[in-house]
């Protein structure tokens, strides 16, 4: 009994150097056609070859069960750590336990998987509601204030409209801040959201001093709604550093952009993968059950960056825009990343 | 049956079109007086009038399509695909904007040569073409730009769009509105002879005068509100703002090909009948054709128009707009059915839907009942099309 255990110690530990010297990650993606995930994967090859990691990975081209094959054949491959972008949260379930039973662990890349065990890492959408309504709130600390929020039938509209509520509340109650429009916009349709602002401008007279529209593409039809009417320097917010935005916010029509970076995703997860191989807990990681079915898990809630005017050398630097798509028609010499 | 009601049904008065109209007047009236005057400000007006000026665009088409006893699902998407092109060619290519516009019309012309030949000569019923088409042009317009937006910068296109600068101004809205009243009276005038010189019964003279003076009190009524708008920092105001000018002609030309043109009487026959069409000669596969050449050259137009209107051409334009522009023909009393629709009809049925829309948005009704009460107004748009053509005797 006791040379047994020393025996398992001392497999465990050379695992462990193995893991160090040459261990393998899998991932799973669910649809590799759309074009973000390579942004992601590319980030993922990169941090696992800082340590020597090998990546294998299998692409279930939008299909649940072959996702569950696809896990089957990396765990088989050898894949000590598994990185799975779900195509379906409650059918990919079995997978994720067959790899529990292994001792393989498994992170839940950017969609929630609910099975102990899991780590989760994700961008934290409320914090970008946050972030959105903190640019605004810091530019226009009084007024009238429109808020354009996403699809009705998406649950991170509400996630991104609670999280600004959190930083308006305190001023709403003040009395400083009135709320004048408060709109879902079906399919987070920027054509919608212009018709949406029309109508809130013209109900107030055209008394509206802020909008905390929730995406980029709502932003571009607040923006032109806004410019229709004559009204300039109005602070409008977003999300997803779309290159449109990202012009409008050299330009001076839009405020803010709130970019989560998938290669931040990327390389966090890699980094837990390297982690959870050696047989060590991510750092960042926390117990966390406010998913759907309450299941508790670890999750990691990555930071956005809040992109304006005064950091957009950000993104050029990142890779992320290139410098004349970013400055197209900007003449204003105040704005650093165009000169 | 009694007589003065024999006389009105019998008097070339379009009695549904008096409805309709009055219809529009009574939702107006209801909205304004629940939002304390602002639905009839001349500021809402002129959003609203901007805002249905895509759908009523594509409506305007889409009667003579299903007159014809066809469909197209499609319409939203191609002009989505058309628009993300030409946004894409003008930002990411640095096209002009004709350019730019004329290359849209090709690729448009193009989808509908193969959407037509499927439908007109090989016999797929246009429906699945269409189904088909929905879903492979909406993946065109994503794929166009990868997804991204396009900005739309070039300060004449946006005009077309409307926006700030995006009106005639008042000068030229007078100017326009006079010669709209011009044309009607001696539209009228033209007709009244040639009745009496073929010996054909005319209209009492008070009813032609009332049918010129009504339609002309209209036009006159709305220039003037058109005018009344000003925008806070401008010093003029702003007329009738250009996507409503381009609505206006587009209607007119096709009021003028459905009653005027060969082109308009064969399709009316086709949708009437298509087998004595095809008897009697229609080459009914070649104006299925043209039928389908001439929905591109529409929804380039309102493609045109809704990229400058939103100022950037994205992935997600023109979605669902096929419903919209179906509903807003249907509301107008065409029969789906086919052989019977009218340009007008589609007109006062996009503004029908567009104003109900926006007077809950003005009202603050929630999302979900907006979307329960605009289906509610299409079957009751039905039922009255049902209800009218049984009362008029007329089979749809």
């Amino acid at each position: 009994m006791q040379f047994k255990r020393q025996l398992t110690a001392f497999a465990l530990a050379m695992g462990t150097a193995a893991a160090f010297a040459q261990a393998t990650v899998g991932v799973s993606w669910s649809n590799f056609q759309e074009e973000r995930w390579k942004t992601d994967e590319a980030a993922i090859k990169a941090e696992l070859a800082k340590s020597g990691t090998k990546y294998i990975s299998a692409d279930a081209g939008g299909s649940a069960e072959k996702q569950l094959a696809d896990i089957d054949a990396l765990i088989a491959k050898g894949a000590k750590v598994l990185i799975v972008l779900a195509m379906d949260k409650d059918a990919i379930l079995p997978a994720v336990n067959k790899a529990n039973q292994q001792k393989i662990p498994v992170i839940a890349y950017d969609r929630l998987i609910e099975a102990p065990g899991v780590t989760y890492i994700t961008f934290d959408n409320k914090e970008v509601g946050r972030m959105q309504a903190r640019a605004v709130l810091a530019a226009k600390p009084k007024g009238n204030y429109a808020m354009i929020k996403g699809s009705p039938t998406d649950p991170n509209a509400q996630f991104l409209r609670d999280g600004q509520q959190e930083v308006l509340d305190a001023a709403i109650k003040k009395g400083d801040i009135k709320i004048v429009g408060d709109e879902f916009t079906d399919g987070w349709k920027p054509e919608v959201a212009q018709k949406n602002m029309e109508q809130i401008l013209t109900k107030n007279g055209g008394k509206v001093d802020a909008v905390v529209a929730s995406n980029d593409g709502m932003a571009g039809g607040v923006v032109a709604a806004l410019a229709a009417k004559g009204l300039k320097g109005v602070p409008v917010s977003g999300q997803d550093a779309d290159h449109g935005a990202l012009n409008r916010v050299a330009l001076g029509t839009q405020l803010v952009s709130v970019w989560k970076d998938s290669r931040d995703l990327g390389r966090e997860s890699a980094a837990a993968a390297v982690a959870l191989a050696a047989g060590k807990k991510p750092a960042g990681a926390a117990a966390w059950a406010g998913g759907e079915k309450k299941v508790s898990v670890q999750a990691q809630f990555l930071k956005p960056v809040a992109i304006t005017q005064a950091n957009l050398d950000v993104v050029v630097k990142g890779g992320w825009i290139k410098k004349e798509a970013l400055c197209k028609g900007v003449t204003d010499p105040k704005v650093a990343a165009c000169k | 049956m009694n007589q003065p009601l024999q006389s009105i049904r019998s008097a070339s008065v379009d009695w549904r079109m008096v409805l309709m109209a009055g219809v529009l007047v009574a939702i107006s009236l209801i909205f304004n007086a629940f939002s304390d005057g602002i639905f009839l400000s001349p500021e809402n007006l002129y959003n609203i009038a901007q805002q249905t000026a895509v759908v009523g665009i594509l409506a305007t088409v889409m009667v003579l399509v299903i007159v014809a006893r066809h469909i197209d699902l499609s319409v939203g998407s191609v002009m989505g695909f058309v628009g993300v092109l030409i946004a894409t060619l003008m930002y990411s290519a640095n096209w002009s904007w004709p350019a730019a516009s004329l290359a849209g019309l090709a690729a448009a012309i193009l989808v509908a040569m193969y959407q037509g030949s499927l439908t007109a000569v090989v016999g797929v019923p246009s429906f699945v073409v269409t189904l088909g088409g929905l879903m492979s042009f909406r993946g065109a317009a994503f794929l166009v730009a990868d997804g991204r937006t396009q900005p739309v910068t070039d300060p004449f296109f946006l005009r077309l769009g409307g926006g700030i600068d995006g009106a005639i101004g008042a000068t030229a809205s007078w100017v326009l509105g006079v010669l709209m009243c011009l044309a009607l009276a001696l539209t009228m005038m033209g007709r009244r002879r040639a009745r009496q010189r073929y010996g054909v019964p005319t209209n009492a003279l008070g009813i032609d005068i009332l049918m010129v003076a009504v339609p002309c009190a209209i036009v006159l009524g709305f220039v003037a509100t058109m005018n009344a708008y000003q925008i806070p920092n401008k010093d003029a105001p702003q007329g009738i703002p250009v996507p409503v000018l381009i609505w206006i002609a587009v209607a007119l030309c096709m009021s003028f090909l459905v009653h005027r043109t060969r082109f308009g009487r064969y399709v009316f026959a086709m949708g009437g009948n298509p087998d004595a069409a095809a008897l009697v000669g229609i080459p009914v596969r070649r104006v299925t054709l043209q039928l389908f050449v001439l929905l591109a050259v529409l929804t380039t137009i309102a493609a045109i128009v809704s990229i400058a209107r939103l100022n950037a051409g994205t992935n997600s334009l023109g979605n669902n707009m096929e419903l919209l522009v179906i509903a807003a023909t249907v509301i107008g009393g065409t029969a789906l059915a086919g052989g019977s629709g009218s340009i007008l009809g589609s007109v006062l049925g996009a503004l029908i839907m567009q104003s109900i829309d926006s007077g809950m948005l003005l009202l603050d009704v929630p999302i979900g009942w907006r979307y329960v009460i605009i289906g509610q107004v299409l079957i009751v748009a039905v039922v009255f099309d049902v209800l009218y053509r049984r009362w008029s005797g007329d089979t749809p």
